[in-house]
């Protein structure tokens, strides 16, 4: 995986989900995160597909928690951010950032 | 606050067919609908709640479906190019294992008519019972990715089925009565790929003796 990777749409959004709910990431309150945040409908498996990509690229990691009567028995699964997550984000950002400077786009396009 | 002492029983139908899709992260994905659903059927009624666990197992799945495809594309494809194939050879089986048995024991089937109309007019359960076993053998080549594969294959099917329904319609005429039993195919090759998925899940969920 090159150090140049930057992280897509979504990806970006489920990452700033996860640093913004800390230990608090599971599946549950990461999509409703995005939705409470975004206004846009996100189904469970466009978050996991997508956490299953970070968590393949080394951005994520999970573990499991214990089993819950209100889940019907069935464990959480937790998200965190890596070191390497962070920097993705941060790459992200900057780029981001970069293209989008001097750029007047409330006056000139909307 | 008091604890939730249980939860809501979401639908059954759709939770199964999550189920089948998600290879690997049942656990989290199941256990994250139920405790939504649960929630929403208290707060906004069990009517809301199922749509909205519906909509959520609709999307899930085409996710979930897409992201496997993707994860192991060549491997998926081999699966389906082999069930093809393996399809274009039982096909025909039943017709052949027909006509060598009529032709070896013509003195047995003459006094036995009717057991031979039977098992002519039982041809097409043959060819059924065909799909279901291309559908399972599929299934058990992509391991983890078994409905994605046997789903493909069903599409493949259905699009060289809607290819010569149009022809058939175009040169001979509609006939509704083959066109539906052309769609039992690949239908019966997904239900063979939910029958290796379910007894794989059941597999790995069964309690160990020890």
């Amino acid at each position: 995986m090159s150090a140049r990777d930057y992280l897509g749409e979504f990806e970006h959004i489920i990452v700033l989900a996860l640093l913004r709910l800390e230990d608090r990431a599971y599946g549950v309150t990461v999509r409703q995160e995005i939705e409470l945040r975004t206004q846009r409908e996100v189904s469970i498996g466009a978050v996991y597909a997508t956490l299953d990509r970070l968590e393949s690229k080394g951005y994520v990691k999970s573990h499991f928690g214990d089993p819950t009567p209100e889940r019907g028995g069935r464990s959480k699964r937790f998200f965190r951010v890596t070191a390497k997550g962070v920097a993705a984000v941060n790459r992200t950002r900057r780029a981001l950032l970069s293209m989008t400077e001097g750029l007047d786009l409330i006056r000139s396009y909307s | 606050m008091t604890p939730k002492a249980d939860f809501i029983q979401p639908p059954r139908l759709a939770a199964w067919l999550v189920k089948l899709f998600a290879s690997g992260e049942e656990e989290s994905i199941l256990g994250d609908l139920t405790e939504e659903y649960s929630d929403l059927a208290l707060n906004s009624g069990l009517v809301f709640a199922r749509h909205w666990y519906w909509r959520q197992a609709v999307k899930t799945i085409a996710h979930l479906s897409g992201n496997g495809f993707r994860g192991a594309p060549w491997s998926t494809a081999a699966a389906v190019i082999g069930g093809v194939v393996l399809h274009r050879f039982v096909s025909g089986l039943p017709d052949k294992i027909l006509s060598a048995a009529t032709d070896r024991y013509l003195a047995f089937w003459s006094t036995h008519f009717k057991a031979y109309v039977f098992l002519l007019n039982g041809m097409p359960i043959e060819h059924i019972i065909g799909s279901i076993f291309v559908g399972c053998v599929v299934a058990l080549a992509a391991k983890g990715r078994e409905m994605i594969a046997t789903m493909t294959l069903a599409l493949v099917f259905c699009t060289l089925i809607f290819a010569a329904m149009v022809w058939v319609a175009t040169h001979r005429g509609v006939d509704v009565a083959w066109m539906l039993w052309s769609s039992a195919d690949p239908i019966a090759i997904v239900v063979g790929g939910a029958i290796v998925r379910t007894q794989r899940l059941a597999a790995t969920t069964r309690p160990s003796n020890s």
